[in-house]
């Protein structure tokens, strides 16, 4: 009853938001300010999991060849394929939502409890489009460049652990790459970035809105958030991979 | 002028307030006193919209804000400052652009119309030289005038204060409290303050209501109080040694 009763205040909340975006000079005002804070600020450790990540990978595949009538260039197919489907989008969306998840849920949270919000209604503003609304669309927007830049990034991760190792030379590898590669499923991974974007966003941002109590209760709701919107994230991955893929 | 009618208020099986009726007047401070858990911020709550009454209505010159359209509600709301017990300013704001905040949300003035604007209630509420410092680097007392400056800041026609006492030395009571009655006074606002201090009773009540476990149990004014009956209001106002002197020594205000 509770999830049900939950999920009906998520999607009221929603509906708050994306009715009355609020003045147009405060809207992108906050937009900007959100791509600097959920977008720009999450590059650097996109840029270090995503390389690392790729360069696992591509080893763990090299490794795991042993018979010859593989060809070697399977490592940069492979590594491009697990990329590209699954780590840049679901990865990275996992770890944004801990790190840009509980940052949402712990600003509206503490603007909730110090009663910034009540301000804001009472000036008759719609507080959930003025502080939500500008969260979400700026996820949507960055969410997919950070998931092409991390799919980058991972596939030349595995370039450089193969060719500073010695387990590949770079030809064989650039082969494996290129090799049969199927545009829908750069199309399928975005897709996925930008569901996941929502999820983290409007989880943290629902999360947050609706804390009550004090600095505690705050803190307990930015983990809340991070834990609910990366099951989100799971169950949508396998719901979207079902749907898209098959 | 603001009036409540029948206004109840449940959350569950748990009633808050009880059949509450008051009138607001314009150009007066309108008290609404009570102990702790009594009902009183509810109450100003339920004025103000940020809670639904399960009964009743609440009439703004005239227009209900419980039945009026969210459109509506929102112009009323346009027209409403509060201050709350804390302040609420924005805290990634600075002090100017606490003020200028409602300014430019709902005016179509230019940067520099908005800023002389928020430079002017700064001085009214006698906070010339804070404009670039952020909420944490300021005062309890400098936190309230702030938030008084960003209530002005639209020329409201009802202003509500939630404690606006609380947590301040005596003296800076007495000034927000004086800065309070002199802002009514010069924009007849309709001013409701919600309190339990004796002193902002005493100096600037010039209509009180009385809030007891969820009731409206007396309403008057300050000279009022003093030849009053009801044993919960005398109780609760002349609670301390020293009012029951000064009572007793028939000091009225």
């Amino acid at each position: 009853m509770n999830y049900l009763e939950n999920f009906g205040r998520y999607c009221l909340l929603m509906f708050r938001a994306f009715r009355q975006p609020g003045r147009n000079r405060f809207f992108r005002e906050q937009l900007v300010r959100e791509i600097d804070s959920l977008g720009v600020g999450s590059v650097g450790i996109i840029a270090i999991i995503s390389l690392f990540m790729g360069a696992v990978i591509a080893i763990q595949m090299a490794a795991n060849i042993e018979s010859p009538l593989i060809p070697m260039y399977t490592v940069g197919y492979a590594t491009r394929e697990s990329v590209i489907l699954e780590f840049s989008s679901t990865v990275i969306a996992l770890i944004l939502a801990g790190k840009v998840g509980s940052n949402i849920a712990s600003e509206i949270g503490t603007m909730r409890v110090s009663e910034q919000i009540d301000a804001l209604e009472i000036m008759g503003v719609n507080s959930a489009g003025y502080l939500i609304l500008p969260k979400i669309t700026a996820a949507l927007l960055i969410n997919p460049i950070l998931t092409l830049m991390s799919m980058f990034l991972g596939v030349w991760g595995g370039f450089f652990a193969c060719t500073l190792t010695g387990l590949l030379d770079s030809p064989t590898y650039i082969q494996g790459i290129t090799l049969d590669f199927r545009p829908y499923h750069l199309v399928y991974s975005l897709i996925k970035s930008l569901v996941f974007a929502f999820i983290i966003t409007s989880v943290a941002s629902f999360r947050g809105y609706y804390v009550r109590g004090g600095s505690r209760e705050v803190g307990q709701t930015s983990t809340r958030a991070v834990v609910n919107s990366s099951i989100s994230i799971l169950l949508w991955n396998l719901i979207l991979t079902r749907l898209l893929l098959l | 002028m603001i009036e409540i009618k029948h206004l109840s208020k449940s959350f569950g099986e748990n009633q808050v307030l009880h059949q509450i009726d008051a009138e607001f007047e314009e150009g007066k401070t309108n008290l609404i006193i009570g102990q702790s858990g009594s009902g009183k911020t509810v109450l100003m709550k339920c004025v103000v919209g940020l809670f639904e009454p399960s009964e009743g209505d609440v009439l703004y010159s005239g227009r209900s804000f419980t039945q009026a359209s969210l459109n509506e509600k929102r112009n009323i709301r346009k027209e409403i400052g509060m201050v709350f017990q804390g302040g609420a300013l924005f805290d990634s704001m600075t002090v100017e652009e606490n003020v200028a905040f409602p300014l430019r949300m709902f005016t179509q003035e230019s940067r520099s119309e908005i800023m002389d604007r928020a430079n002017l209630c700064l001085k009214r509420v006698n906070l010339p030289n804070a404009h670039k410092l952020f909420p944490s680097e300021i005062s309890g007392g400098m936190k309230k005038r702030v938030a008084i400056a960003r209530a002005i800041a639209l020329n409201p026609k009802y202003l509500f204060f939630d404690e606006p006492n609380s947590g301040l030395d005596p003296r800076t009571s007495i000034l927000i409290d004086n800065l309070i009655q002199e802002i009514t006074q010069e924009y007849q606002t309709v001013t409701v303050i919600n309190t339990h201090d004796m002193n902002s009773v005493m100096e600037i009540g010039d209509k009180i209501f009385y809030i007891h476990k969820g009731h409206k149990h007396w309403q008057g004014d300050r000279v009022g109080i003093w030849e009053s009956p009801n044993k919960e209001l005398t109780d609760f106002v002349f609670a301390t040694r020293l009012m029951r002197d000064i009572r007793s020594k028939n000091f009225k205000p």
